[in-house]
């Protein structure tokens, strides 16, 4: 490992050169930056990742049947799994997606699930991404040039090769698409993850198109080029969320959209990855109910646990939330990349009874879970190892099979005692090896 | 991937024309530079009114300093370098990112230039990096089309800043047999009638002289 650190500034010069960079908006104003990398790996065993593994396909598998069956027979809800004010009164259920099959029925191609590892070294799941999970090109990317800054490491160490992901990716694509060409749709620029999209774009060899390029005629959608001539799109790879999709079905205001590409969507001429809607299913209240979908659906006790978690919309986990308030996390289910999530030991007395009169008046819009205390890992600040809370995002692809990327982005955060990993508030990352034995 | 829509073709163009942009001006300063430092410290003007640009920078100093390293100031050599990194950025795909890496890279070296002391060796190494940008383009983009484009602005560039800078009819003349040479590859609708004109204007030393206006304005309209 020391011959991988005392690279670390190649490493670094490498990723400044080929421009791995993220954006973030401060005061209204367009800000990107290099994505502070640490060269000290997360390393995962290969029985540990094998585990991992057989539970994020058994979750995801999940996820697709209850996305499945709630945009058509909501049997889960007939059947009292699910009460109806969960999914009726998430900002993620779409009924305009009501009876639509997604091409091969998939509904989460790419799903981003978020863990950590506590102190007894026990895996625990705290939020499915299921709409647009970023980051995969990080790692990627990362592991192309430590290879190259660092050959003896990876000649001393065995390590399953992630370079595979635009393969996956790819293969992925083309399992689900109707007749036609690839595209990766972005809202452009200044997207705080447009890196990734071009990255992305350029490995599968797909085009990176902005709505402007793309156009629908007869329910089929078309990519027009600068004399006019077109060629149509079998599969698309949307950037950019639900709501701004399309102009014709969601909000009208959206200027980044397709207008019409929600009926294509609608006769199968088209797949949508990942498909419009899946926000119901990663809707911070639905986590609850994850390992209950695993027991409905497939019949099976789930592999990998929630965080424990209460939901104040019962009147017991209210109660207990009232009680225990100073040693939970509360989030808000409608915040997403780190924002809305307040731990209850930060706050002062009269913070802690804003948030009660909060939940109180709005039950449903927070969950609360125990504080998991989960592992530092080491992390190299100014030549010296330090410790660091860190998270894994696992990356499970649904195409022919359910797949999970060998790898997954790990990020940590630059403050000491911080929980908060995320980019945008000031986190790093890591590459993340799995052992080949 | 073969199609290129409205807005990349564009990007192309562009992404030609401001790497071009700062190629030339980075070769040309030399010149105006090495008067500068012993002979006439207001050379810098000549190359100001070359270019139709107003007379804001005050001194030698605040001229080389402004011009070349301050991206604030939107006729700089660094925003030239910028806008051709945007463009770029959107084009990954197309150009790959070992073609890419070279515009950051001059970037780069631009944006940890040493304004006080020897900025000629900075702009070479700008001028390095855009060698490499071209002959990576030339390897790495797989679309014929793509690399039409980005050569044609490349070229419109090239002959426009070489007019207004009072290069030789010779020279000219070859970077326009360059420039016709790529259009004759485009599908654009008037790109005969605008190659006649330019082989016309270029049939000798005094057609040219009296078609400079002619030639400047057909340059804004040829890719269009």
């Amino acid at each position: 490992m020391r011959n991988l650190t005392d690279h670390a500034p190649q490493i670094n010069h490498l990723l400044s050169r080929y421009g791995v960079k993220f954006g973030i908006y401060k005061n209204q104003t367009f800000h990107e930056q290099l994505f502070p990398f640490d060269a000290l790996p997360r390393i995962i065993t290969h029985e540990e990742f094998a585990e991992l593994e057989k539970g994020l396909i058994q979750r995801v598998d999940a996820l697709n049947l209850f996305l499945a069956d709630i945009y058509h027979e909501k049997k889960i809800v007939r059947d009292g799994v699910l009460p109806p004010e969960f999914l009726y009164a998430s900002k993620g259920y779409l009924p305009e997606c009501e009876g639509i099959t997604p091409p091969a029925g998939i509904h989460s191609h790419i799903s981003g699930i978020d863990l950590v590892q506590a102190q007894d070294k026990r895996w625990y799941i705290l939020e499915d991404n299921l709409r647009i999970p970023s980051g995969a090109s990080y790692p990627l990317i990362a592991r192309e040039l430590c290879r190259r800054a660092s050959p003896e490491t990876f000649r001393q160490n065995d390590i399953v090769d992630n370079r595979n992901y635009a393969d996956m990716l790819r293969d992925m694509m083309d399992y689900v698409s109707a007749p036609g060409m690839r595209v990766i749709l972005t809202p452009g620029r200044y997207n705080a993850a447009y890196f990734e999209h071009s990255y992305l774009a350029e490995r599968t060899d797909s085009a990176l198109a902005s709505n402007t390029d793309l156009y629908v005629e007869d329910n089929k959608v078309y990519y027009r080029d600068y004399l006019g001539e077109s060629q149509r799109v079998g599969v698309i790879y949307r950037r950019l969320s639900d709501e701004y999709l399309d102009p014709l079905t969601f909000l009208p205001e959206s200027l980044i959209g397709v207008p019409g590409l929600m009926n294509a969507y609608r006769a199968g001429n088209v797949a949508i990855v990942n498909a419009p809607g899946n926000g119901v299913a990663d809707d911070k209240g639905i986590y609850y109910f994850v390992p209950h979908m695993i027991r409905y659906y497939l019949d099976q006790e789930p592999i990998l646990s929630n965080a424990p978690t209460y939901l104040p919309f019962y009147p017991d986990d209210y109660r207990f939330v009232m009680e225990h308030l100073e040693r939970l996390v509360v989030k808000d289910v409608s915040e997403a990349g780190g924002y809305g999530v307040v731990f209850g030991r930060d706050l002062s007395r009269e913070k802690l009874e804003e948030l009660r009169a909060t939940i109180q008046h709005e039950p449903r819009r927070f969950i609360a879970q125990e504080v998991i205390d989960f592992i530092d890992l080491p992390v190299m600040d100014d030549g010296v190892q330090v410790p660091r809370k860190a998270d894994l995002r696992a990356f499970v692809l649904s195409g022919k099979e359910t797949r999970v990327w060998p790898s997954g982005l790990t990020r940590f955060s630059r403050q000491p005692d911080s929980f908060v990993v995320n980019s945008s508030q000031g986190g790093g990352f890591k590459d993340t090896w799995v052992l080949s034995h | 991937m073969g199609i290129i829509s409205l807005e990349k073709s564009n990007r192309l163009i562009w992404l030609g024309r401001y790497t071009e942009r700062t190629f030339t001006i980075c070769r040309t300063l030399g010149k105006y530079y090495d008067t500068m430092i012993d002979r006439d410290e207001f050379a810098y003007r000549e190359f100001l009114d070359c270019l139709g640009l107003p007379y804001i920078y005050g001194s030698r100093e605040a001229f080389i300093k402004t011009y070349i390293f301050d991206s604030d100031d939107s006729n700089s050599l660094a925003s030239h370098l910028n806008r051709a990194l945007d463009n770029a950025i959107e084009m990954r795909e197309e150009l790959t990112s070992d073609t890419l890496c070279y515009i950051q890279m001059a970037q780069d070296a631009l944006r940890s230039g040493d304004v006080n002391s020897a900025p000629m060796l900075t702009l070479q190494q700008v001028v390095d990096d855009l060698f490499a940008f071209w002959g990576s383009a030339d390897d790495n983009i797989a679309s014929e089309e793509c690399r039409t484009l980005l050569k044609c602005g490349k070229y419109v560039e090239r002959v426009d800043l070489y007019i207004r800078l009072g290069y030789s009819f010779r020279e000219v003349e070859k970077e326009t047999f360059k420039l016709i040479n790529r259009l004759t590859k485009t599908r654009f609708a008037g790109k005969d009638e605008a190659i006649g004109k330019l082989q016309g204007w270029m049939k000798d030393a005094a057609t040219y002289e009296e078609s400079k206006q002619e030639i400047l304005s057909l340059l804004w309209t040829v890719l269009s």
